[in-house]
């Protein structure tokens, strides 16, 4: 089967710091990938390289069959959350959906049904900037899946979120996992994540630490984080104390 | 297939219009400044230049000969239109201190045995002072003080002839012989209001137009919504070009209450047609949007494009050559002005105001203001697609 993604030897610098050092990745159609690493590894910029954000050093990114160097027609089928509040900050939460409606081509039914998914109709007539958290979340994640995207890029989805929004969107990501999406979420929290649903639908867990990425299964992740967190501790003479 | 490219193509473009609006109407300062900043400036450049000409300027007479001949002199100098007589000092060393105090602008010292010097037909050397910290005082009063003089020049010499016995229609016929008619054309009054209050309003519109395209590039890649539009995968021709409109017809309806009170209600001279008139500022309009758009694109951040926008802009209305005339400036000041929208557009409204040059004359500002405008449209879009 081919991937939805395929990146190899993929290098990234900013300046003379290296952001991504050879990293090889390959997501498949209907998997949820997670993208965990502490906060600085490089998650954003590898993700903002997979949504044909930011240009790259080196190395080969596919994303749905295109070169991401040579083609931008991948994007129209992509789906983005950034980690930032990159909605647009002078419109209100309809006016944001309408817009984003009109650039990625998206129907109308789409945006009424995005707008009733997510409990948005009585946030709709707010600034963005007057939204709590968990409804910013929320509508980002629907301006996401307006066009129906066959991949969403979701960074740091559910940070500082109340647990009504976390619902809410949970609910969504698996809806969309059974219709044959496939996803990348980024997470800096393993110890958050792995006691929530979404660490149940997460196939496997990239693991990016010094600019490398290794690949887990979620139960190895954990494994991996909780010996990591044991060593931090004897390394500290907490455990002794 | 094609139609339904097209259709999404204008339904994107209406979008990225209709959120342009809301974004220039909701920056409330931006608002503020586009709407009434131009209307503020012909208000109050109206309100200064109302008087039009200058008139009464304060003038000091000393009377040091006390002579029929030489009150006869002060009564002249009194009854013109331009000079306004406001102290008679004793001395000169008292006009000197209120020329100093800012008290009077020309001072002028009649000398003692004025009167017996004229009827002796011998030189009189009458001394006129004029306060020349203030230029425009000075030119005005200079102007008037020559006049004066001239005519009282003109009638020692017809009394000179009369008294070698000519006879007095001859000697006034050999005065007279040489005339000098001033014809001010197209301003006939010297009017500063038709001068001035239209193009320091336009300069005015000009700085505030510049602020908003200085915005255009950086005010979308400067903010973190610039990551959605570049993973939308929107073309970033179309989103400029959709932005790109909505900000020149912003700088036109802007531009229209201005037009209107200056030439309906202040009666400022258009001598051409009004049509040509806003077809003008319309190529100036796109050229200045052409310039500001080149500065955001290379500008580091929105306060930086600010920064250089307004370096451009302050200054050009001097380098213009509207006020103080190009030819009169350095050759290589000359070159960098004629390289700015802003010297092609306020030399074309000084013409299309006063003269109506015609078509012929106007092209090549209209065409350098358009290549203007190509230029640096083609030069934003190289930098913004590099960077």
């Amino acid at each position: 089967m081919e991937p939805v993604v395929r990146v190899t030897d993929l290098v990234q610098k900013i300046g003379k710091r290296i952001i991504l050092d050879g990293v090889n990745l390959e997501v498949y159609k209907g998997e949820c990938f997670g993208l965990f690493g502490l906060r600085g590894a490089g998650k954003t910029a590898l993700l903002h390289i997979l949504a044909g954000i930011d240009r790259f050093r080196s190395g080969r990114v596919e994303v749905l069959g295109y070169d991401a160097r040579k083609s931008e027609r991948f994007k129209h089928r992509l789906g983005l959350v950034t980690q930032e509040k990159s909605l647009f900050q002078d419109l209100r939460a309809a006016e944001n959906l309408d817009f984003l409606t009109a650039l990625k081509n998206a129907s109308r039914e789409n945006c009424y049904r995005v707008i009733e998914r997510f409990q948005l109709t009585d946030y709709l007539k707010l600034p963005v900037t007057a939204l709590e958290a968990g409804v910013y979340q929320r509508l980002a994640l629907a301006c996401a899946l307006l066009n129906e995207p066959e991949l969403l890029l979701g960074d740091d989805l559910f940070q500082s979120i109340d647990p009504a929004s976390r619902h809410i969107i949970l609910r969504e990501l698996r809806e969309y996992l059974a219709c044959g999406g496939t996803c990348i979420l980024s997470f800096n929290n393993m110890d958050a994540y792995s006691k929530t649903d979404l660490y149940s639908i997460i196939s496997r867990v990239g693991w990016l630490e010094q600019g490398r990425l290794t690949v887990y299964q979620p139960g190895e992740a954990r494994e991996q984080w909780e010996d990591r967190l044991k060593s931090f501790a004897e390394q500290s003479g907490e455990l002794h104390a | 297939m094609q139609n339904k490219v097209v259709s999404s193509m204008l339904r994107q473009c209406l979008a990225v219009m209709r959120r342009e609006v809301y974004y220039l109407w909701r920056d409330k300062g931006l608002r503020k400044i586009l709407l009434a900043g131009s209307l503020l400036g012909l208000l109050v450049f109206y309100a200064t230049y109302s008087a039009q000409v200058l008139k009464g300027i304060p003038t000091a007479i000393v009377d040091l000969d006390c002579s029929r001949e030489s009150r006869q002199l002060v009564e002249d100098i009194s009854n013109t239109e331009n000079l306004k007589v406001v102290a008679n000092p004793g001395s000169f060393a008292e006009v000197e201190e209120l020329i100093q105090r800012g008290e009077v602008v020309v001072g002028v010292v009649i000398p003692e045995n004025y009167a017996k010097s004229v009827s002796l037909r011998r030189q009189v050397n009458l001394a006129v002072i004029i306060d020349g910290s203030n230029m425009i005082y000075a030119t005005n009063a200079a102007n008037t003080v020559l006049a004066i003089t001239g005519t009282i020049n003109a009638q020692a010499g017809i009394k000179t002839l009369i008294a070698g016995g000519m006879h007095p229609d001859q000697a006034r016929e050999a005065f007279s012989s040489v005339t000098f008619r001033e014809e001010p054309w197209f301003n006939p009054t010297l009017n500063y209001a038709y001068f001035l209050v239209l193009a320091l309003a336009l300069n005015v519109w000009q700085q505030c137009c510049m602020l908003t395209a200085c915005m255009n590039i950086i005010g979308e890649t400067g903010r973190k919504s610039w990551s959605l539009l570049k993973a939308a995968g929107v073309s970033k021709f179309m989103f400029f070009f959709s932005k790109s409109i909505v900000q020149i017809a912003l700088f036109i309806l802007t531009v229209l209450p201005v037009y209107y009170l200056s030439f309906n209600v202040f009666k400022l001279p258009l001598a051409c047609s009004f049509w040509v008139f806003l077809l003008f500022t319309l190529a100036f309009a796109l050229a200045l949007h052409a310039t500001g758009t080149l500065v955001s694109s290379f500008s580091r951040n929105a306060v930086n494009s600010t920064r250089f926008g307004m370096i451009i802009a302050v200054p050009s209305f001097i380098l213009c050559g509207y006020t103080w005339p190009l030819e009169a400036m350095p050759q290589i000041v000359q070159q960098a002005a004629w390289v700015l929208p802003q010297t092609w557009f306020f030399q074309g409204i000084n013409y299309l105001t006063f003269k109506d040059p015609g078509w012929t004359f106007m092209a090549p500002f209209f065409s350098a203001l358009l290549v203007i405008a190509v230029l640096s449209y083609t030069a934003a879009a190289l930098i913004a697609s590099r960077s």
